[in-house]
């Protein structure tokens, strides 16, 4: 009979496969819906808020990409709002015609300073963009025409890396590609759960009526996300509307970033744990409240049980290495990789051809990358060392989270 | 959920599938070094029914030929310790069945009898290796397998160093089996490591090499 280890071990695989394979389904039975977008005639009248704060470096350059949008003119209203930046924004974004500036004088966070430009927006549709992103030229035309269905209430665009210099924004240029890529897919089946800052599109009667982004929520794009699905309205995915963005240069950054992003995805799955398999909300309540929480708790699970894992094959090694010295025996060599093929074999072996799949299709359809994919050995350090970042930045969230020192 | 309700039920039913071929697999895997295993202990059970025979007989009937007894004797040890090595090896293998136990189980009783035989045949055959008995468990805590792994690597230098002259023969204390549990009452074995040296010396804990080394050359 097999130990308690091997049956957790076993249930991992399993809910991986099912993850795995039912992405891959999705994606075989739309493949070619991918790109279907049409540009829509009906061009609604949109207010385009760019929330600002510190953004001196970057502000000129996306509010440039904004008024070079092709959309009519009669028809578009940029809003920039300053969240109390010490730099220069303000006085370069004050130097540039055609934009309705607000300086608030505080700074409050991005939801408070999206709101704040919420109320003072005319449109429609409402876009938001972050003062370091550019939407490509023909992006707001394309995402509009999914309005023409009334369950939509959100619209997102491509989001791709435009710092590849260096080896960590190479990593997140693959990562942003397949976080794309796998945005679509669950697209497909309404589970699109974030609306990401770089450039998503509201309608506005929906956000009046659901009261705008939490405040309370470091992650404002993924909490929007939710509160639309919980009113039963849709989030959408054009995969063809693109903008560019920086990424973080550095290690730190990075995971400062990602801290962000986990620590505001634990608040949100505590704000809508009420959600987790009610029927009634549908696709939100069934699958992304679920699969989002069971991803969380099978992260950190397997973080443990590998520490755990390797501490006490270190610590055995520890222990060797000091009995063998203190009584004169042949130094013990390091723990020897058992290459004897077991249960488990296989199923790495199944997990991994079909993430490579995945990433090979993913990277294949994303193909206008600035980057180049010919970079076979990027890609395959991203799913052997890059992905194994994840739980330990999920792990340092959760400790942020008990301890209660959330704060950015 | 209704309108591709479908594709998750068909994901669900694709990773059942895959699911049970891999475990099948890996059951079929896991019986197969079993098998090979069981294999193994058959020729080797033979073998030492061979070798046991023919030390009977040289001990009885041909004192003579006591060399050639000998000879089998280590010749059967070599083959099981081996084996051991093997079944060590399967065992970190084998996750889904519990049947190396017992082949474990077979491989200690068989070390047993073959303890027995070296102190028969070294009494009647006047002959001068050492029996070397060492006391471990198979399930120990992280610091007792730590003593264990450093103690064998000792006593498989110690094998090189001594080779036909030293009969190594490791014996499991926690394999529930009564032969051992006699041997264990006999000779007070409360902790492991334990090593007994030719029935007499009993050494507890974790030797060194220069003490062992220092023991074996005056028996």
């Amino acid at each position: 009979m097999a130990d308690f280890l091997t049956i957790v071990y076993l249930f991992f695989i399993f809910v991986s496969l099912y993850s795995i394979f039912l992405i891959l389904l999705i994606f075989f039975r739309n493949k070619s819906e991918l790109y279907s977008d049409y540009i829509t005639e009906n061009f609604r009248h949109l207010s385009v808020i760019i929330p600002a704060y510190n953004k001196e470096d970057s502000i000129k350059q996306t509010i440039e990409a904004v008024q070079n949008v092709d959309y009519p003119k009669d028809k578009i209203e940029i809003i920039v709002v300053d969240d109390g930046s010490r730099d220069r924004t303000v006085e370069i974004a004050k130097g540039i015609k055609g934009i309705n500036l607000y300086v608030k004088g505080y700074n409050s966070g991005k939801s408070d300073t999206v709101n704040y430009g919420i109320k003072k927006a005319k449109g429609e549709i409402i876009a938001v963009i972050d003062a370091d992103s550019c939407p490509e030229k023909d992006s707001f035309k394309k995402m509009m025409n999914y309005f023409d269905d009334p369950e939509t209430g959100a619209v997102t665009a491509t989001c791709y890396v435009r710092n590849t210099e260096k080896v960590i924004g190479k990593l997140q240029s693959i990562e942003y590609f397949l976080i794309a890529f796998g945005r679509k897919i669950l697209d497909f089946v309404d589970s699109v759960y974030v609306t990401p800052g770089s450039l998503s599109m509201y309608r506005k009667k929906l956000l009046d009526e659901i009261g705008g982004f939490d405040t309370n929520n470091i992650t404002e794009d993924i909490e929007i996300a939710w509160k639309i699905l919980k009113n039963k309205y849709k989030n959408r995915m054009c995969l063809s509307a693109r903008v560019s963005t920086d990424v973080p240069d550095t290690l730190r950054k990075w995971w400062k970033q990602r801290l962000r992003w986990n620590v505001g995805g634990f608040q949100t799955v505590h704000k809508y744990r009420n959600s987790f398999f009610r029927k009634s909300q549908k696709m939100f309540g069934l699958f992304v409240v679920p699969r989002f929480f069971i991803s969380h708790v099978l992260s950190i699970t397997g973080f443990f049980i590998f520490t755990y894992l390797i501490g006490k094959k270190l610590f055995e090694w520890g222990l060797n290495l000091f009995y063998s010295y203190q009584n004169g025996a042949t130094l013990i060599e390091a723990p020897s990789l058992f290459l004897t093929p077991n249960v488990f074999t296989f199923f790495i072996l199944v997990l991994f051809v079909f993430t490579l799949i995945f990433t090979y299709y993913g990277l294949k359809i994303m193909n206008k990358s600035p980057m180049g994919f010919k970079a076979n050995a990027t890609v395959l350090f991203y799913l052997l060392f890059y992905l194994t970042l994840y739980p330990l930045v999920l792990l340092h969230s959760l400790y942020v989270i008990i301890t209660g020192d959330i704060k950015w | 959920m209704v309108r591709y309700g479908d594709l998750f039920l068909k994901a669900l039913i694709l990773t059942i599938v895959v699911f049970l071929l891999g475990v099948f697999l890996g059951y079929a895997l896991e019986r197969n070094r079993v098998n090979d295993i069981e294999e193994q202990f058959q020729i080797i059970d033979l073998n030492w029914d061979d070798a046991r025979l023919q030390s009977l007989y040289y001990q009885n009937l041909e004192p003579r030929f006591c060399d050639s007894a000998i000879e089998e004797n280590l010749d059967f040890a070599d083959k099981a310790y081996q084996e051991g090595l093997k079944i060590e090896e399967y065992e970190q293998a084998n996750f889904l069945t519990n049947d190396l136990e017992l082949e474990k189980r077979k491989y200690a009783l068989l070390k047993v009898e073959f303890w027995l035989n070296s102190i028969v045949l070294r009494n009647k055959c006047d002959a001068d290796y050492i029996n070397l008995v060492y006391f471990f468990k198979n399930k120990p805590d992280l610091e007792t397998e730590a003593k264990q792994n450093t103690q064998s690597e000792i006593l498989k230098e110690l094998k090189e160093k001594y080779g036909k002259k030293l009969m190594l023969i490791p014996l499991p204390i926690d394999g529930d089996i009564s032969m051992i549990n006699i041997m264990e009452t006999t000779y007070n074995i409360s902790i492991v490591p334990t090593i007994l040296i030719n029935e007499k010396r009993k050494l507890e804990g974790l030797q060194s090499l220069d003490e062992l080394d220092l023991l074996i050359s005056y028996e």
